[in-house]
């Protein structure tokens, strides 16, 4: 192989993909919980926790079956190229793929615990979805920091 | 990625049969993704302009923030594959032209300003409009001719 570095071309810019999926996952989230009557994104936050949009159990499997392929795939995808990594030892890479695994699953399935009155308030989604957008953010920074 | 850079291909025909098979897979994708855009979107100044901010004359309904985030939401996932997988390959089989590296980043360009586009469009101008049609196609027939490229490589060595 010449030229090895241009496959780091396709890696950043596959960074700067999944963050912008990871965006528009999250604005699409906000929209279903009334982004668009809400003022801010701020009262729209409130309003998940008081209140959380009401979904059934087929609307969640429809959103829950997609996110489970496409999720994981996209955390293999981008886990993997820790392999390469001189920088970043192996061990710290495992754990955060696995710890991001596991929050991926939190967050597909946290919308259940309160379609199925598990929990009344909706703070159980937003700490899932914070905790797993961290983690997705910290997994391409250690991929970044590899290049 | 590392399967690709590990194998020579002189010496592995599977992999190289393989390769071969997912970008004809691709190139594939690539045509049914237009036409499938030609119908939800549209794919003329007028026929997304209406889809976009509808048609008062004809009683067409504007679409509705939360269906075109959600296109622009997996479209940006399947063109992340497909060009990843297409570049990748790309790369290995030419990697010593000097016009790879360019083609790489305006494949990745055009393949995030289409959808980036488009949600502007909808929130901010219609001037947009055109530089999604612009960047839709280009990057569609770009993809395209590279997925001919490899193809041609694997099948007349």
């Amino acid at each position: 192989m010449k030229n090895i570095a241009l496959y780091s071309l396709p890696i950043r810019y596959m960074l700067i993909y999944v963050i912008l999926i990871l965006m528009s996952g999250l604005w699409l989230f906000l929209l279903s919980q009334g982004l668009e009557c809400s003022e801010s994104i701020i009262s729209t936050l409130k309003n998940v926790i008081a209140s959380p949009a009401h979904k059934s159990i087929e609307g969640l499997i429809e959103v829950a079956t997609p996110h489970l392929f496409a999720i994981g795939t996209l955390i293999f995808v981008a886990a993997h190229f820790m392999l390469f990594s001189t920088k970043v030892s192996q061990k710290m890479s495992l754990i955060v793929a696995m710890v991001l695994f596991i929050l991926a699953l939190f967050d597909i399935f946290s919308y259940f615990a309160i379609t199925f009155g598990l929990v009344v308030s909706g703070w159980i989604k937003l700490v899932a979805i914070s905790m797993f957008i961290a983690f997705f953010l910290l997994m391409l920074g250690l991929v970044g920091v590899s290049l | 990625m590392k399967f690709l850079v590990t194998k020579d291909l002189a010496h592995s025909t599977l992999l190289s049969y393989l390769m071969g098979s997912v970008v004809f897979a691709i190139l594939i994708y690539l045509g049914l993704d237009t036409v499938l855009h030609a119908y939800v979107i549209g794919l003329d100044m007028h026929s997304v302009s209406v889809t976009l901010f509808g048609d008062a004359e004809n009683f067409v309904e504007p679409i509705l923030i939360d269906s075109l985030l959600l296109q622009v939401h997996i479209d940006l996932f399947m063109t992340l594959f497909a060009i990843l997988i297409l570049s990748s390959i790309y790369i290995r089989l030419y990697s010593d032209k000097v016009m790879t590296k360019w083609i790489v980043h305006l494949l990745f360009i055009m393949g995030m300003l289409a959808p980036a586009a488009l949600i502007l469009a909808y929130l901010v101008s219609a001037f947009f409009t055109a530089m999604w049609l612009i960047s839709f196609m280009l990057w569609h027939v770009l993809a395209s001719i590279v997925a001919l490229m490899i193809l041609k490589k694997l099948l007349f060595k």
